[in-house]
């Protein structure tokens, strides 16, 4: 069995409105994959949130920039733990180093909260950049 | 995502409807704003009843409420939070600044904290 199986790639544009298609189809693969409810919810989140980064800072509210998001399966074998890894590319600006730092939550502020969200939702969170495209890789583990 | 108000003597009720993410939060700020800065309302209630899902746009639009109810010495009120709306905010740490009760009746008669 590979470590590590593509179940799902998704193509999109930055439209605001593909959000809630996303969720609806993470939140039940999620749970097919037997992520409880909670977590199925973070992982919705998370995706969520990444792709509103995107769409706001990646790609400066353009709405026809190209994402598009692979969901692997992570099988467990060795030692690691089954779960499920999404990973986001896309083509717009390299993200600033310090907009990776994400704000500290709790403070009355009506930005910054959604870097805080992936990493609380995720078991991991990853920027890269490789060549012209920005990636993220985030990964929930079942615990 | 749908929002109408309902307003009564220095109250506007906000029904919102649907999931509250990027596509939509800005019509949802804008409603706040309007009630707040340009009609002066005093309170402001928001109803959350029906919003299964709300992101960090959508957190952002209740922070901008609130901000502007402070400034202006009004209050802004959510209620009938879901389990996973409360569980985004409890994850912004935010939960504690706002005033917020289980249904409309407790939020049109609770006093001013």
């Amino acid at each position: 069995m590979p470590r590590r199986q593509l179940l799902l790639r998704l193509q999109l544009l930055s439209n605001p409105l593909v959000l809630c298609g996303v969720r609806g189809v993470v939140s039940p693969l999620a749970g097919a994959m037997g992520f409880g409810e909670e977590d199925c919810h973070k992982i919705t989140l998370a995706l969520d949130e990444a792709i509103t980064n995107v769409i706001r800072h990646a790609y400066g509210g353009k709405l026809e920039g190209p994402i598009e998001i692979q969901f692997h399966k992570l099988n467990g074998a060795d030692t690691a733990k089954p779960g499920l890894e999404i990973t986001l590319i896309d083509r717009g600006a390299k993200a600033r180093p310090d907009s990776l730092k994400g704000l500290p939550p709790g403070e009355l502020r009506s930005g910054g909260l959604g870097l805080h969200f992936m990493r609380q939702s995720m078991d991991a969170v990853v920027h890269t950049r490789v060549g012209s495209t920005n990636r993220l890789r985030m990964v929930k583990f079942i615990h | 995502m749908q929002i109408s108000a309902r307003h009564l003597e220095n109250t506007t009720i906000f029904d919102v409807t649907g999931d509250i993410d990027l596509a939509n939060s800005p019509a949802v700020r804008k409603a706040f704003l309007s009630e707040i800065r340009e009609k002066k309302i005093p309170r402001v209630i928001v109803n959350l009843l029906a919003v299964k899902y709300i992101d960090s746009s959508g957190i952002a639009s209740l922070v901008e409420g609130l901000k502007a109810s402070r400034d202006l010495k009004a209050r802004f009120i959510l209620f009938g939070l879901s389990k996973s709306a409360r569980e985004v905010l409890q994850l912004s740490r935010l939960l504690k600044l706002f005033e917020i009760y289980e249904n409309e009746e407790q939020a049109l008669s609770a006093e001013s904290v």
